[in-house]
């Protein structure tokens, strides 16, 4: 039973694979009914499928294919015309292939459910057209007894595997036209060729056996079965069975040594056969390939991941070795290893990457018969290109990536491709053209489907969702052209006049952009009114492992996927304007709204922001935003884990990896922070700007004395005094920093003495320095240390200006006056 | 001395005959540890193991209890404080302080203790049922364990596990 199961099993992997090419090839064969090549390789599928079926004893699969098998094999003699009417009969039975095939992995067996006889009546009718012609009655008469053998229950195989060892087994032997032979001679041809069948399912028994080990016995009781049916059949037939039953029994009942040997031989012929054939179609059937169940791969990718997280690491570790130890021998080793174990691990990571790549062409195989049939259905010309199907994807992506696509094309037919009149009146050709194109950049796959259509129109795409209540007409007047792209994808837009069973109720779309932006993917429109429209989608290759963007918001770190990461760009606060209660900056030739990721994760503001600030532009699907941040830290590779149960699905968390340094850092959800960005109002910032401008009287500024001599602070003190301005005191570096981050002060400038018990003035001007907010702080060194090296101390430290003792009070406050801004 | 050595050996005996005598479905092993000023038990086979404070990171837009997520070799665990969890005033960190890792099913999670106080075994006659009067979230109390002298509230680690917010 095990065995039987894993025949089964074959069988069905076998067919799928087989029937996924044949859609292809079936289209591909209405525009080239005369290619004998096509041809064959689509009989070819049919018979396959026919052949395991019949012996896994799939009777209704048999009979299906049978009839279509018939039809096919006209085709191919040339007795028959594919023209689209003979097409539109064979594609629902290749439908019904696959209904019945997917029954059968489903349950085990084909008869139930799945009604086959009008379907076999109209290839019948089709297969039947040529002849008709000729002889009618006769050819009936034929065609009735062999239905009504085949439909005899158990005979079904019979009947069916007899039409196939004629094509097969018997291609040798002359055609025969059946329909000048009396019946007798007929029914005697049936004999003759059932009596073949029955050698030829003894050397595709044999073969199976050979593979599988079945018993002898129970295969020979399979052929006693298969000869007593036929057997059954002779007395039926009125006159000439003799000939065949004497030699039918020989066959059978002993499998003698002679017959032993030539099978073997045979089926090696077979087999050779079948290999050149392969060849010369140049069909990509003969790779050496190996199944591998998805979950070892996936277990190979996680272990993988654990390597890099160990290789990052170690690179950390060898980063602090080196500079501890500058100039030691045994570092150059050290490094060796390193380097050579961060490529290795790479190469890994690549290779075990690529086990997990399918060909995009898995996906695109499907749309050739889906634009057949819209087309046929929308009475339009289309025709499809496909350009780059080799181009390669993680499994997974490839499985989310089908239904965006199929939405798109859809959208194309339907939509962007108009009517063969309206094309002819607007001078272009009558038929319409869909690319479908695949190919890599960088870290990405771009698939990108291009119409030759209508076009979108920005002013009619705006008017359309105001109307139908996706915005407000302000925002529509707003609205850049390719912005008004981008509305396509709103759910609930919809541009078609009325709903098709095509498309046109507004959900496709919307469902392109939630697939997408699930693979961290980005969409990008372009079209241009009657000419065209392209539609990108961008997707990193894979999803486990990514590179990311790691930036730094006051204390915290986070970690942005570099796939969706346009740009950073770095720029100086008062280039931030707020329109609406939001803040935006304008970016070339956009408009970018900001968001500070402070405000979304609700960090801390232990600093408030200084003048230069950083900016990460995120694109996703098809709209962007500006994430203003504190620092860029870098990039780095990261193996995303998810943070379990318990925290699964925070708004704005994507994951989280964990660093060289053994810490935690998050994964940004970039769709999410879109979302949240909407309703989120940078408050602190607006606040910081609303404090500097009321700075407008010297009351407004403070400045932080630092010394630990009481008398050099008084004597500063009082040399500030003319300038009106907030001074406050600290004694050492230690209290001065206290008080800086305390956040009490708002201090614009401070004096430094150098000397100075528990941290002295360089130290605190190194410490101060380290604070994004206090990188522009003024800090003026007062000190009677004179000579260059001190200066140059000073200056390395982050100081400002060097004033040196003794100053007068005039110098000094005017120094002040200039380095925090006062007029 | 003999009779000593008796006596012995027979308690050792006793100790020994003690769980199979009530066959081991009987008795509940747990462990004891105290947030605040209040003992609580859970079952020993729910800890994955217990650990000395280590960083953490924060996760934002959580509740207080929430701490964050921290590194076990190699896998993110969340990290929940039961001192804000249950409303007791969080003390500075004490050299006793631990994560408990508790595991049911696939859900982990590291649970912010006071202090470890022992392993037990409770005879499961002698636990009762949550009084009907305990106040807040009485699903988060598996029963009340009767020791000695004192009592010990057995939490139920499932609902510990589980999303609160």
């Amino acid at each position: 039973m095990d065995e039987f199961q894993e025949i089964l099993h074959d069988f069905l992997v076998e067919a799928f694979e087989l029937i996924e090419q044949l859609d292809q090839d079936l289209v591909e064969l209405e525009n080239r009914p005369e290619d004998l090549e096509l041809l064959n390789r689509i009989f070819r599928v049919a018979h396959t499928v026919k052949g395991s079926s019949s012996f896994l004893n799939f009777d209704v699969l048999t009979e299906l294919t049978h009839h279509m098998e018939d039809v096919l094999n006209k085709a191919r003699k040339g007795e028959l015309k594919m023209t689209p009417e003979v097409m539109d009969v064979v594609l629902p039975s290749i439908d019904m292939m696959k209904g019945i095939l997917g029954q059968i992995r489903d349950t085990g067996t084909d008869q139930n459910g799945i009604k086959i006889h009008e379907i076999v009546q109209r290839l019948d009718v089709v297969s039947k057209g040529e002849e008709a012609g000729s002889t009618p009655s006769k050819a009936k008469a034929t065609e009735k007894t062999a239905n009504a053998k085949s439909s005899g229950s158990e005979k079904a195989p019979a009947g069916g595997e007899t039409k196939k060892v004629y094509v097969n087994a018997l291609a040798d032997e002359p055609e025969v036209d059946y329909s000048k032979l009396s019946e007798d001679e007929v029914e005697a041809e049936i004999e003759r060729m059932i009596k073949k069948k029955a050698e030829a399912d003894k050397i595709r028994r044999q073969q199976v056996q050979s593979e599988s080990g079945i018993e002898k016995g129970k295969s020979a009781d399979d052929v006693d079965f298969n000869m007593s049916a036929t057997e059954d059949e002779s007395p039926s037939s009125s006159s000439k069975p003799e000939p065949v039953a004497p030699k039918a029994p020989v066959t059978t009942s002993h499998s003698s040594a002679s017959e032993e040997k030539t099978v073997p031989t045979k089926a090696i012929e077979k087999n050779a056969d079948k290999g050149e054939d392969a060849q010369k179609s140049g069909n990509s059937t003969t790779e050496q390939t190996i199944r591998v169940d998805v979950k070892r791969l996936d277990h190979l990718m996680n272990l993988i991941g654990e390597l890099v997280l160990g290789k990052n690491r170690l690179m950390k570790i060898n980063d602090d070795v080196e500079e501890r130890y500058e100039g030691e021998e045994f570092l150059e080793e050290l490094n060796q290893v390193v380097s050579m174990i961060s490529l290795v691990t790479t190469d890994l990571q690549i290779a075990v990457m690529k086990t997990r790549m399918l060909p995009i062409g898995k996906v695109f195989n499907k749309f050739p018969r889906m634009i057949r049939d819209l087309s046929r259905e929308l009475n339009k010309k289309i025709e499809l290109e496909i350009e780059g199907e080799e181009t390669e994807l993680d499994k997974s992506i490839v499985e989310e990536i089908g239904d965006p696509l199929v939405h798109i094309v859809r959208n194309s037919c339907d939509h962007g491709i108009e009517t063969p009149d309206v094309r002819a009146k607007k001078g272009k050709p009558d038929g319409g053209k869909i690319i479908l194109k695949a190919y890599n950049e960088g870290n990405h796959i771009v698939v990108q489907i291009t119409d030759d259509g209508k076009g979108l129109n920005p002013e009619f795409l705006k008017q359309n969702s105001v109307e139908k209540g996706v915005i407000t007409q302000k925002e529509a007047d707003n609205m850049s052209e390719r912005e008004a792209y981008g509305l396509i994808f709103r759910p609930g837009f919809s541009t078609a006049a009325k709903v098709t069973n095509v498309s046109g109720r507004g959900v496709g779309m919307d469902v392109v952009k939630t697939n997408i932006e699930k693979l961290n993917g980005i969409i990008d429109i372009d079209s241009e009114i009657d000419a065209y429209t392209t539609i990108k989608l961008k997707i990193p290759l894979t999803l486990a492992i990514i590179q990311a963007l790691l930036v730094g918001v006051q204390e915290e770190y986070y970690a942005i996927p570099l796939a969706s990461v346009l740009e950073t760009v770095r720029i100086t606060s008062d280039e931030i304007y707020t329109v609406e209660n939001r803040q935006v900056l304008r970016l070339r030739d956009d408009v970018l709204s900001l968001v500070h990721l402070a405000d979304i994760f609700d960090v801390k503001r232990v600093f408030e922001s200084h003048d230069h600030t950083y900016v990460v532009v995120l694109g996703l699907a098809e709209s962007k935003i500006g994430v203003i941040v504190d620092s860029l830290v870098g990039q780095e590779e990261i193996v995303i884990k998810n943070l379990g149960e318990y925290l699964k699905g925070m708004d704005g968390i994507a994951g989280a990896t964990i660093r060289g340094d053994g810490g935690v850092t998050l994964i940004v959800d970039v769709a999410a922070i879109m979302h949240m960005a909407k309703g989120i109002k940078s408050q602190a910032v607006v606040s910081e700007s609303a404090s500097s401008k009321t700075k407008s009287s010297p009351s407004d500024y403070t400045v932080m004395i630092v010394d630990d001599s009481k008398t050099d602070r008084k004597i500063m003190r009082s040399a500030l005094k003319p300038l009106d301005i907030n001074v406050i005191e600290a004694s050492d570096g230690v209290d001065a920093l206290t008080k800086l981050k305390s956040g009490e002060y708002d201090v614009d400038g401070m004096l430094v003495d150098i000397e100075m018990p528990r941290m002295d003035g360089y130290t605190l001007a190194t410490e101060i320095r380290k604070y994004n907010k206090y990188k522009n702080l003024p800090l003026i060194a007062v000190t009677s240390r004179n000579s260059k090296s001190d200066r140059m101390r000073g200056v390395e430290a982050g100081m400002n200006e060097y004033i040196t003792k003794p100053y007068s009070a005039e110098y000094i406050a005017n120094v002040v006056r200039r380095n925090i801004g006062l007029e | 001395m003999s009779n000593k050595l008796q006596e012995v050996v027979s308690k050792q005996k006793k100790q020994q005959m003690k769980p199979s005598e009530g066959s081991a479905d009987d008795i509940l092993q747990l462990v004891s540890f105290v947030v605040g000023e209040e003992e609580y038990a859970i079952p020993i086979l729910t800890i994955q193991e217990i650990i000395k404070p280590i960083d953490h990171t924060r996760v934002p837009r959580t509740p207080a209890h929430v701490l964050g997520v921290f590194n076990l070799r190699g896998s993110v665990i969340p990290l929940i404080d039961l001192r804000i969890k249950f409303g007791v005033p969080v003390t500075n960190k004490s050299e006793d302080m631990r994560y408990i890792v508790l595991k049911d099913g696939n859900d982990t999670a590291g649970f912010v203790i006071d202090r470890l106080n022992q392993a037990m075994r409770i005879r499961k006659k002698n636990i009762d049922p949550a009084p009907e009067a305990v106040v807040g979230d009485k699903s988060l109390i598996d029963g009340v364990g009767k020791q000695d002298d004192k009592i010990i509230t057995i939490l139920r680690v499932s609902k510990l596990l589980e999303r609160d917010f």
